[in-house]
């Protein structure tokens, strides 16, 4: 079913779908869930001037729109995707001043030991290092942006160290740098709305980006028959996405009787050993990349942590400051995360900021209850909701051919 | 009772939140116990003040009514039933008491409730509403004062977004809306100022009779030694309740809402319709409502409800087809069998006291359920009989849980 997004799962695997011009529910017996993933935001003063934008939002408008997002650009954040992004921008022209990465420099001796087998996931890298190195972009580790200047757009950036364990700005040795441009790439956080509102039990994992549904080795969730795979069920890249994929539809395939047993436990062999050996390298990267608490110091009083509803920080500390301890009961009282984005921007970065002032757990700081729709849908699609699959549906035709 | 009375309350609702407030402006010493509970009913409000519409049946009952003589389950009789005039009067005299609770909420809690005269507008669309609407406005429980005859033309000119294909519309002048969170909010930050202590998040786990009174709350923490304790747990009283040995005939009725994305200002007053009631809030979201259902503890939302609400909005206010849904959630009304609420002390049980079964106009009728509350817990004169109220009018309450809750009349 092409142009069409899912608004709601239900417990018992009922999924609600919606197009322009309707819309209508699903029962599965067997649900796979692919839900991806999404930027994270850290909110810094000026973080919401044009001219930021996510490492995500450049990459778009370079490769989709053709578009040159600015003339000179700093790049901040963690992660192998600002290599990515500083070559891209350096492709289209633009200069890049420096990428700022907040985490430290990879000891590249103990990394390879532990990457033995998995070269070609670092190959990749290694090649966006080498451009970086050739066009003479500084690499800055253990730095990161502090805050964003400009009267209607970015004009100039504020970044500075860090301290390495926790990433506390380092004010004293701020520096600054005039850009008309400030990528930030703050890694992803999966997409665990649906996984959520079907019922299926989340731990909090930071080193996965934060909420993720507990899974067996088939990729099933706590909810019988309901499967959670790829960055949706924790960041793991495109490549573990695909294995966790193929895992879970031959254990589809074998819960609905058409796997004996014997031969589901054969095809599914050879992707689990796969997925051990990439998943040990991964956990290297995620080691250097994990989001660190120091952040939540960037955002002053002044700072809006919310856009939807326009929250600022300062409220936010009124909020505590009237006994709220979980993020449910700061929505409450200052709107946050009551917009159209349902708290995906403003979440991530809030619960790292309450953990921070509370001393309390991410699991016990909570989450905002995701709700039906998790993706935006017309009352009219809705009115006319039908509970039948479309009649001429090419999706069941071809599982129809793959059965036959 | 003196004033160095300790004061447990359970419940940190709307209610529960009032009660604490109108408790500690008297000086008395508070404790309100607050364990959130997903699709506690002040968090699915719509925040509609309607003493007269709820009480001759509009809102929820108009649309439930409706679903029910669809389904066959009622016979073509007369609408909606009507509340009894006790409870109107109830309503009537809370209503009266928000335009000055908002002032001394900003002040004492610094929170504004966004309290709007709008006025509810029942808009009709065939003769079987306009049938079931001359009654009402001729023979209004309130008397004409308050009720008005819109013409089709009128009601174009006052409500422009409202489908010309509507028939004319009654409207009710006196009820109006607010924001509900708010105003749970402020009755809680309030509270605080004036010396309520709050423990959020935590879990009642015990109460202590000894010799036929209630001596003492539990929690999984501490001990709280209490001269009285009110229940004020929304859809969970009866969990409450049991634990001093009390039934109460409280059960949870899901009302399934819409939420528009925020609008322009398109709508003067609150809508209620056969399908759905709609009021657009200071924010500028459209709320629809709702449904009536008796499904437990399940606060999830279903396909047909989505479907009656959102289909039941476009048929009042055409252009809301091409807006966008912003969510849909769900809440517990703690529905009673004859729909009132549960005020007051219980026989037998001395320093416990009832402030629950509100179903669906909790927050309309917080207000005069904390003075009451406040007034018994401190020994003052009542400000409103609670004879009607009492859980005593139910017969023997330890044999209750099996009566089904409303539309028992």
């Amino acid at each position: 079913m092409p142009r069409t997004v899912i608004i709601d799962l239900s417990s018992h695997r009922e999924i609600l779908w919606a197009a322009e011009e309707t819309a209508g529910a699903i029962r599965a017996d067997q649900l796979i869930v692919a839900s991806g993933a999404y930027e994270r935001s850290v909110p810094f003063p000026g973080w919401t001037l044009p001219g930021v934008m996510t490492a995500g939002g450049a990459q778009r408008l370079i490769k989709t729109l053709q578009v040159r997002p600015g003339r000179r650009a700093l790049i901040t954040g963690t992660g192998p995707l600002l290599l990515v992004v500083a070559n891209q921008l350096r492709a289209v022209g633009t200069e890049v001043v420096a990428v700022l990465e907040a985490g430290r420099h990879p000891r590249w001796p103990q990394f390879l030991v532990k990457a033995r087998g998995e070269w070609g996931l670092l190959k990749d890298a290694f090649e966006y290092w080498r451009g970086l190195r050739r066009a003479g972009i500084p690499l800055r580790f253990n730095h990161t942006v502090f805050e964003a200047h400009g009267a209607s757009a970015v004009e100039a950036v504020t970044y500075g160290p860090v301290d390495p364990a926790t990433w506390t700005p380092i004010r004293s040795q701020a520096e600054q740098v005039e850009v008309d441009l400030l990528v930030v790439g703050f890694g992803l956080v999966p997409n665990v709305e649906l996984t959520t509102l079907g019922g299926c039990d989340h731990r909090y994992a930071l080193e996965l980006g934060g909420w993720v549904p507990e899974r067996d080795a088939c990729m099933e969730t706590s909810i019988p028959g309901l499967f959670a795979v790829g960055d949706g069920a924790g960041i793991r890249g495109a490549a573990v996405a695909s294995l966790e994929g193929r895992v879970a539809g031959i254990t589809a395939a074998e819960h609905a009787g058409l796997l004996p047993r014997a031969e589901a436990d054969r095809r599914r062999a050879p992707f689990l050993a796969r997925l051990e050996s990439l998943l040990r390298v991964r956990a290297v990267l995620d080691g250097m990349s994990r989001i660190r608490p120091g952040l939540s110091e960037l955002a002053t009083p002044g700072t809006i942590v919310c856009r939807c509803e326009e929250v600022a920080l300062g409220e936010v500390q009124m909020a505590l400051a009237a006994g709220a301890r979980d993020l449910q009961a700061v929505k409450l009282l200052t709107r946050l995360g009551m917009g159209p984005c349902q708290g995906r921007n403003c979440a991530p970065a809030m619960r790292s900021y309450l953990s921070h002032a509370t001393g309390r757990t991410a699991a016990e700081v909570g989450r905002i209850n995701p709700r039906p729709p998790v993706k935006p849908v017309r009352l009219g699609a809705l009115a006319r909701m039908t509970r039948a699959m479309p009649a001429d549906d090419p999706f069941q035709a071809t599982i129809r051919e793959a059965l036959s | 009772m003196t004033r160095a009375s300790e004061i447990v309350v359970v419940g940190g609702g709307v209610i529960g939140c009032a009660v604490a407030y109108y408790a500690a402006k008297r000086g008395l010493r508070v404790t309100l116990i607050d364990q959130p509970r997903r699709g506690r009913a002040t968090s699915a409000s719509a925040g509609g003040l309607w003493p007269l519409g709820e009480s001759i049946g509009l809102g929820c009952g108009v649309i439930f009514y409706k679903a029910q003589l669809e389904q066959g389950k009622v016979a073509e009789a007369g609408g909606p039933s009507q509340l009894p005039r006790a409870f109107l009067d109830f309503a009537l005299q809370s209503k009266a008491l928000f335009p000055t609770l908002a002032g001394e909420l900003r002040e004492t809690g610094g929170l504004d409730i966004e309290l709007e005269r709008t006025s509810l507008l029942f808009v009709m669309y065939d003769e079987a509403d306009e049938a079931f609407a001359r009654p009402l406005w001729q023979n209004c429980p309130c008397g004409r004062s308050l009720t008005e005859w819109v013409t089709p033309e009128e009601l174009g000119r006052t409500e422009p977004a409202v489908t010309r294909a509507a028939r004319g519309a009654l409207r009710f002048n006196g009820d109006d809306q607010l924001n509900p969170y708010r105003l749970a909010d402020a009755f809680r930050a309030s509270a605080r100022t004036l010396g309520a202590k709050l423990l959020p998040h935590t879990e009642v786990r015990n109460i202590c009779v000894a010799k036929g009174r209630v001596i003492a709350v539990e929690t999984a923490a501490q001990r709280i030694p209490c001269d009285a304790m009110v229940n004020a747990a929304g859809a969970w009283a009866p969990e409450i309740g049991r634990m001093a040995g009390i039934d109460i005939p409280v059960l949870p009725v899901r009302g399934q809402i819409v939420a528009t994305e925020t609008l322009p200002e398109v709508l003067s007053a609150c809508i209620s319709t056969t399908d759905c009631y709609l009021a657009q809030k200071r924010h500028g979201e459209i709320i629809i409502g709702s449904t009536t259902e008796e499904t437990g503890f399940d606060v999830g939302v279903t396909p047909r409800a989505l479907k009656a609400l959102t289909a039941g909005a476009i048929r009042a206010i055409p252009f809301l087809e091409q807006v966008n849904v912003k969510r849909a959630w769900a809440g517990l009304r703690p529905g009673t069998p004859d729909e009132l609420p549960i005020l007051g002390s219980v026989e037998g049980v001395a320093g416990y006291y009832n402030a629950c079964g509100h179903f669906r106009t909790g927050i309309l009728n917080a207000p005069l359920t904390g003075v009451l509350l406040s007034e018994l817990l401190s020994g003052a004169p009542l400000s409103f009989p609670l004879e009607p109220f009492l859980l005593s009018r139910f017969g023997a309450h330890r044999d209750t849980g099996a009566s089904r809750v409303g539309r028992a009349r």
